[in-house]
């Protein structure tokens, strides 16, 4: 497989920002400064309607797969009826229980939830459409990703309620057990590219459109990944921190309005963010099933027109969101379609199943590269 | 050594079949996807009971004998016959008689068995109540019909689904006057050999009775 790598430079907001601003005549400092808010601030707004978006795909979905309508009279469609929840809980009475550690049983939320909203740093849109390239990138991710289990002990211990205790002990184990086919199968994908970057993941995936996306190359890898990000989400199958049938609510048992809206904004925008990592490493990040550059050329236009930059980049974000959101679909479905997993089970797949597996995905994968440098980056 | 590749071979398996029935599972509810909601939109719409539904209990006071024969039917002795004995004519005067919903079954026995056919089941379904006490319901509550679903102007009357034409799974905007699936007991009655004689045939005079060959 022909993986040559065709860079271009694509829609560069940044630069373009400081042109503009260099040409009114500010300085160079203070128009880097002006910049810097304005993808963060896009990046968290667009992450906080993702995870809007998703409750209602999430509701309607089920509703349809059980044959019911669903929320509908919260505007059309029932399409503000999770702004209304949100609402709900911004206004609700904030409860801290009487022998609560009151310290840990705040921090707990905010630990969970920041460092998923950090890890949207190395999300990639396009070749410059995304907030900063890290040479780090995936390992970032998953670095970031190890710190959620702390803030779930944390406010599992605090609440001083043995479903809490029970349930954060159930959700660290889970992501702790599950971390390490994940950071393997990454490793995988990591060794192709020779980069840790997620740019750098995706341009390796761009030679040849959807024959050159990783999922060829790394099947198992991808199912194990998606498994493995499920449990770290804690979706449905490994649902277990929260089984509501055993512990009411597992570690979010003592929590009411604003405090359980971070743990079910942090649930949602995990969900979101791994959706988004799928389809990075591969499905091919942003690029279109058949290479913008060919169809470019086939036009007879120039990569590096301004208008066909601004549609290429335009067409890579609505790319990478509609392959997360099919990825999500897919989840929602998967929630209706399986059973919860018991804890020994969870832990037997992980430890015993998905981590030999992934092992030998790397092993195979290595001696792939050193047998077939060009398909499997030399 | 081969007992390690056995159970390689093993768990191989394991995976495929697991892979094989999930991919079956999510074709179910893909399936699913495409299927029209069966909510019915309950306060504004609502099922019509059907004919032999078992809802709360009407009572006719009028026809009651006090034979309390209700009472030894019951499951548990609910209904509360309460009688004197009129020295003068030598007949049972009933007072007061009353059921307590909070309690019922609804199991029907007592309207099985009553000899004069004073009770009978409703179709009211709806026994909502703030106070369980204000379930015991007094011969006048019992006495009360119920709202019919299909003359309440605030309703939309549905169809259940056996009382659906062959063939339509969605009951709403059908005409009244589509026939359900299946015969009619008078159309069975119909088809059922006229008996010859004056004397009624059992058969002929139940009307949920199957056609004799």
């Amino acid at each position: 497989m022909q993986t040559f790598v065709v860079v271009t430079p694509g829609l560069d907001l940044q630069a373009s920002f400081l042109d503009l601003l260099d040409d009114f005549g500010v300085s160079q400092g203070l128009a880097h400064l002006l910049w810097l808010p304005l993808p963060m601030l896009t990046v968290l707004v667009s992450a906080v309607v993702g995870v809007l978006v998703n409750v209602w795909l999430e509701r309607k979905i089920s509703a349809a797969v059980q044959q019911r309508i669903g929320p509908e009279y919260a505007g059309a469609l029932g399409i503000l009826q999770p702004l209304a929840d949100g609402l709900k809980l911004l206004f609700k009475e904030d409860i801290i229980p009487a022998k609560a550690d009151g310290l840990l049983f705040t921090l707990g939320p905010v630990l969970v939830l920041v460092p998923v909203i950090l890890s949207w740093l190395v999300v990639p849109f396009g070749q410059n459409l995304l907030i900063s390239n890290v040479g780090v990138g995936v390992f970032l991710w998953i670095a970031l990703s190890s710190i959620q289990p702390i803030g779930l002990l944390m406010s599992g211990y605090s609440s001083n309620n043995k479903y809490s205790l029970l349930g954060g002990l159930r959700a660290a184990a889970q992501s702790i057990s599950y971390e390490i086919p994940l950071a393997l199968s990454v490793l995988a994908i990591v060794m192709m590219s020779n980069s840790l970057s997620t740019v750098d993941i995706v341009n390796q995936q761009s030679g040849a459109g959807i024959f050159s996306w990783n999922i060829w190359r790394q099947p198992v890898g991808f199912v194990i990944f998606w498994i493995c990000v499920l449990a770290e989400c804690e979706r449905l199958p490994f649902d277990l921190p929260e089984a509501e049938e055993e512990l009411v609510a597992g570690y979010q048992t003592e929590y009411a309005g604003m405090k359980f809206a971070l743990f079910y904004l942090g649930s949602y925008i995990n969900l979101v963010l791994s959706a988004l990592l799928v389809s990075v490493l591969y499905l091919g990040g942003w690029g279109f099933p058949i290479p913008v550059e060919w169809l470019a050329g086939l036009l007879g236009q120039s990569v590096d027109a301004p208008l066909v930059q601004v549609i290429t980049g335009s067409l890579g974000i609505v790319m990478t969101v509609l392959k997360a959101y099919l990825l999500v679909f897919f989840a929602i479905l998967l929630r209706w379609t399986v059973p919860r997993v018991r804890i020994d089970q969870l832990l037997d797949l992980g430890w015993k199943f998905l981590l030999p597996v992934a092992l030998v995905n790397l092993l195979v994968t290595a001696a792939l590269k050193l047998a077939f440098p060009g398909a499997f980056g030399g | 050594m081969f007992g390690f590749l056995k159970k390689v071979g093993d768990y191989t398996q394991d995976a495929v079949s697991a892979a094989k029935y999930i991919t079956q599972g999510l074709g179910v509810t893909f399936d699913h996807l495409r299927r029209r909601p069966i909510t019915v939109q309950y306060p504004y719409e609502k099922l019509i009971p059907s004919e032999r539904y078992r809802g709360r209990i009407h009572y006719e006071f009028d026809k009651c004998i006090a034979c309390e024969v209700c009472v030894r039917v019951c499951p548990i002795n609910l209904p509360v016959v309460d009688w004197v004995m009129n020295k003068s004519t030598k007949k049972k005067e009933l007072r007061n008689y009353s059921i307590d919903f909070g309690v019922c079954i609804f199991c029907g026995n007592c309207v099985e068995y009553c000899p004069t056919n004073c009770l009978s089941m409703t179709e009211e379904y709806e026994l909502a109540a703030f106070d369980r006490h204000s379930l015991n319901y007094d011969n006048v509550a019992l006495g009360r019909l119920p709202t019919s679903v299909t003359s309440d102007p605030a309703v939309v009357p549905l169809r259940e689904l056996v009382y659906l034409p062959k063939g339509v799974m969605d009951p709403h905007d059908l005409p009244a006057t589509t026939p359900r699936v299946g015969r009619l007991p008078e159309q069975v009655l119909e088809t059922l050999p006229r008996p010859a004689t004056a004397a009624p045939d059992p058969a002929a005079a139940d009307p949920g009775a199957t056609p004799q060959p």
